[in-house]
């Protein structure tokens, strides 16, 4: 289930970057609270391992 | 193939900024605290570092136990809902904990900054608690037994919607809660999801009797029908939980698992009634390997140290967990054969490092 959920998530991310680039997932958590400020969207943060 | 945003999971994403976090090291581990034996761990917060919700959480049984994409759809969704109220202004939420970093805790430094080593989210956990043993502040019921199981107190959750209760039995059932019930709050905090659930329960005081919940009852809209407050007596030992998946914990290990004996099976031995005595159910082949002890399945253990007695044991494994540190020694009372016997026990840590 956690691959499958992660998959998912990946594979989410990867699509929707392909798709539309304004929706990435990002790696910094500044900047992510930066871009939660300016569109005034909340965040959603994942941690997993690299592996 | 799936169209993330065509779907409803993709759909709920995408209003959200999406983070993705592999590495510990500049992490506020105060405001993204949670039982950190969990693979895998999501938050949803607005901009000003207020949560909206915990998404994961899991049991001794299975990493997976409380995950479901189902049920994280439904937590984006709430979360959005909340997050439209803050931004009207009708949030009210509490505050952001204190913030802690990894850095803060020399001993993970020493053992992973200083050697260039990821600071992986499990070392977090591990590390907190080797330091709080070298600093005399671990409280082994509260620290070593994280994450308390609400099945102890016959909660069974339907996991794909959430807080809905699909079965109750014990201690949740004499305290009125019903199949169909939603939790909403758990000692007074607003819980969303099962991860809110899990790390709320963690929090009680291991020596408190009852725990309070408001439940919804009736139509299940968002957070419709009646709302009917729970009292739920806290069973002995409700904070026990498998400690085994915990591959890197500061619990001693001795290679044997055990069962408490009946009121019966203690008379009948001649033993204190509210002793902790014991049968050996397992030995692990390790236990020769390295020297542990010489027990033997049937083996009943009486006394550890000549102690028989413990407010919070109930058997001897959870004595020596409870009461001794990883690679101390202790001798045991054992009955075998109907001999009492004197049996050196050697305890061990498992690496911290692969």
């Amino acid at each position: 289930m956690i691959k499958t959920l992660g998959l998912f998530l990946v594979l989410a991310s990867a699509a929707m970057a392909a798709q539309d680039d304004t929706i990435p997932w990002l790696g910094n958590y500044r900047e992510a609270l930066r871009q939660a400020k300016e569109s005034h969207k909340p965040i959603f943060v994942e941690f997993r391992c690299e592996a | 193939m799936l169209s993330p945003k065509d779907s409803p999971l993709g759909k709920q994403l995408s209003q959200y900024v999406l983070l993705r976090i592999t590495r510990m090291d500049d992490t506020d581990v105060g405001l993204f605290d949670r039982d950190w034996n969990n693979t895998i761990y999501f938050f949803a917060l607005n901009a000003e570092e207020q949560m909206y919700f915990r998404y994961g959480g899991r049991d001794a049984a299975s990493p997976d136990t409380y995950l479901n994409v189902d049920s994280l759809e439904l937590a984006l969704r709430q979360g959005l809902e909340r997050h439209r109220q803050y931004l009207a202004g009708a949030l009210k939420l509490p505050e952001r904990p204190k913030p802690m970093f990894p850095r803060e805790i020399p001993l993970l430094v020493q053992r992973t900054f200083a050697q260039r080593q990821c600071v992986e989210c499990h070392l977090i956990g591990d590390f907190q608690n080797i330091q709080r043993e070298q600093d005399g502040v671990l409280d082994k019921l509260t620290h070593l037994y994280r994450s308390p199981d609400i099945k102890t107190l016959g909660i069974e959750l339907d996991v794909p919607k959430g807080l809905v209760v699909k079965a109750t039995s014990g201690a949740a059932l004499a305290a009125g809660m019903q199949a169909g019930d939603r939790i909403v709050t758990w000692e007074g905090a607003e819980v969303w999801t099962c991860g809110d659930l899990q790390y709320r329960y963690d929090k009680v005081d291991r020596r408190a009797e009852k725990v309070t919940a408001q439940i919804e009852r009736g139509e299940l809209g968002d957070r419709g029908g009646s709302s009917v407050g729970l009292t739920i007596a806290l069973p002995e030992r409700w904070w026990w939980t498998d400690l085994r998946f915990r591959q890197s914990s500061v619990d001693p290990r001795f290679d044997f698992e055990d069962r408490p004996l009946s009121a019966e099976e203690k008379r009948k031995l001649g033993l204190a009634p509210d002793g902790f005595a014991s049968q050996v159910k397992y030995v692990s082949d390790f236990a020769r390997i390295r020297k542990t002890h010489e027990l033997r399945t049937g083996d009943i253990i009486y006394a550890v140290d000549s102690v028989e007695r413990d407010a919070m044991a109930n058997t001897a494994e959870l004595f020596l967990k409870l009461r001794k540190k990883g690679g101390e020694s202790a001798m045991l009372g054992v009955i075998r054969n109907g001999q009492r016997i004197q049996m050196p026990l050697h305890t061990y840590v498992l690496s911290f490092r692969k």
